[in-house]
């Protein structure tokens, strides 16, 4: 284990075996066997000086920055930086210095001189609406864009919900026509590491694993890391024996609430939902959202925005509103008049997408 | 407002349950299994092998009873870096219960080590290269102060 990264772990106050103890963490969250932290240590120890390091391009389209926020705002920044001094970042809009012409330099010369080598992660959906005119970047659309830098990229990862299922631009009634990464590119390898935002540590895990093996981790059917993204969240989580014994919190309130008995009567998405939230936990290991006593709410699932209501058990039906909304389209191509109130009302809310009340997500 | 005036009921898992077991999930005695199957591995091949604890269905009961049956052995060793790590050898030499914190003291990862000496407890040679040379400056240092006295 000897290299340029390791000595810049000393001089940052990182010790060898700080930097071991992290691999084998990673390792252990991405589902490899042990000897794989070691690999990945000395993989990653090794990585050449910067003129040589694999490049990655970061290509930002439909999105909130959430996803650059939860990897930068990961919980131990000295040991999760260090991956990206392990890779040559060349764009990334939000975390480079260059803007402007300078940025767009930076971004085609580092596809010039990497093509066919570069990691291109893209967070964010790209609007077909209107020719794309939704969302440029330089004058180019993000379909454009996209097209351009996945030409000569070695694999593309699609960063967030929104890049790997269309997120919560695509939520209905999808104004600007949003779609995913793998619905445009169809020949490049393309990993989704969905969630909105994705677990920190996953996004550093698969770019470990490009480091160490020079290839992506094992995938599922859906384009998604087999280790993270192997379980439902119901599986890993420590109130699935309540599940089991049938106690369930029925209001938030409540003695099973208080008991922290399973949530699935008040909508938690966790069985439908494939993630790590419940085993690698959230704000470095402190909490996550059905310890703190919330339903997970299935961010990194596809449509997890229409999926019919948060607090709506999986076992109702699921969106009846959608059928609603359908009679009144139909109602509206014929010409006819709603003149039933209450449905008249809910239509009428949902394509004027208005905030959806409390009454509206009550069974 | 103090943190305190916030009216939170803290109820302990002990009195969440009606019995004595049901907080167990019964995924603890199984594990005993595996653990002497590597054990027996380690003793015929000299491979070192690692459960991964944090990644199977254990609620804190199952912990507390595994850890329990498996007892404090005669080694237990800590290291400070980027959190604190205790590695503690079991009643069953060769089976470490190995757990990682990090520097907001939560458990980052938490093994079962079944081998001789765990990895992390090895000096590597570079460092341990890095030791000799701050010797040999205290040697020099001592010779220094012997002629200039």
């Amino acid at each position: 284990m000897q290299g340029p990264l390791i000595d810049t772990l000393a001089r940052q106050g990182v010790t060898r075996r700080a930097f071991m103890k992290y691999c084998a963490t990673l390792a252990s969250m991405m589902a490899l066997p042990p000897a794989a932290g070691r690999a990945m240590a000395e993989a990653m120890a090794a990585a050449p000086a910067a003129a040589k390091r694999p490049s990655v391009i970061w290509l930002p389209f439909q999105e909130c920055t959430g996803c650059t926020e939860s990897i930068t705002r990961s919980h131990s920044p000295s040991l999760e930086g260090l991956i990206f001094d392990a890779i040559s970042l060349d764009y990334q809009e939000t975390l480079m210095a260059a803007a402007g012409h300078q940025a767009e330099e930076a971004l085609h010369a580092a596809m010039k001189a990497n093509e066919g080598k570069y990691l291109l992660i893209v967070d964010g959906s790209i609007p077909l609406g209107l020719d794309g005119a939704y969302s440029c970047i330089a004058g180019k659309s993000n379909l454009e864009a996209l097209k351009e830098a996945a030409k000569g990229a070695a694999a593309i990862v699609a960063m967030g919900s929104c890049a790997a299922y269309g997120g919560i631009p695509k939520a209905n009634p999808n104004p600007t026509g949003a779609v995913s990464v793998s619905d445009i590119i169809k020949d490049k390898p393309i990993i989704n590491i969905p969630g909105c935002p994705p677990i920190p540590v996953v996004m550093t895990g698969v770019l470990a694993h490009f480091l160490t093996f020079g290839s992506l981790p094992e995938l599922d059917g859906k384009g998604r890391p087999k280790a993270f993204y192997g379980e439902t969240i119901h599986d890993r989580c420590y109130r699935r024996p309540f599940y089991d014994q049938g106690k369930f919190a029925k209001t938030f309130d409540d003695e099973g609430a208080r008991n922290g008995w399973c949530l699935f009567e008040l909508g938690c998405k966790g069985p439908v939902t494939y993630n790590a939230c419940a085993t690698v936990k959230w704000n470095g290991g402190t909490s996550w959202p059905v310890e703190s006593g919330h339903g997970c709410l299935g961010c990194s699932e596809p449509d997890f925005w229409d999926a019919g209501g948060f607090y709506k058990a999986l076992s109702m039906p699921a969106d009846p509103l959608k059928m609603v909304a359908n009679a009144a389209v139909v109602g509206a191509a014929a010409g006819v008049a709603i003149s039933f109130a209450n449905r008249g009302k809910k239509s009428a809310a949902k394509s004027a997408h208005e905030t959806t009340t409390l009454a509206d997500l009550e069974k | 407002m103090p943190l305190d005036a916030i009216p939170v009921v803290v109820v302990h898992s002990a009195t969440n349950q009606i019995g004595d077991n049901a907080v167990l999930s019964g995924n603890a005695p199984v594990l005993l299994h595996e653990i002497a199957e590597l054990t027996r591995k380690l003793l015929d091949s000299g491979e070192s092998s690692a459960i991964d604890l944090r990644a199977l269905p254990l609620t804190p009961a199952d912990l507390d009873w595994l850890r329990e049956a498996l007892g404090q052995g005669q080694v237990a060793a800590t290291l400070e870096a980027e959190g604190e790590s205790t590695l503690s050898e079991t009643i069953c030499p060769g089976v470490w219960w190995v757990t990682h914190h990090n520097e907001n003291g939560a458990v980052a990862s938490e093994f079962i080590e079944v081998t001789f000496v765990p990895e992390l407890l090895k000096a590597h040679p570079d460092d341990v290269r890095i030791g000799l040379e701050h010797l040999d400056l205290l040697i020099s240092d001592l010779s220094n102060d012997s002629v200039s006295t």
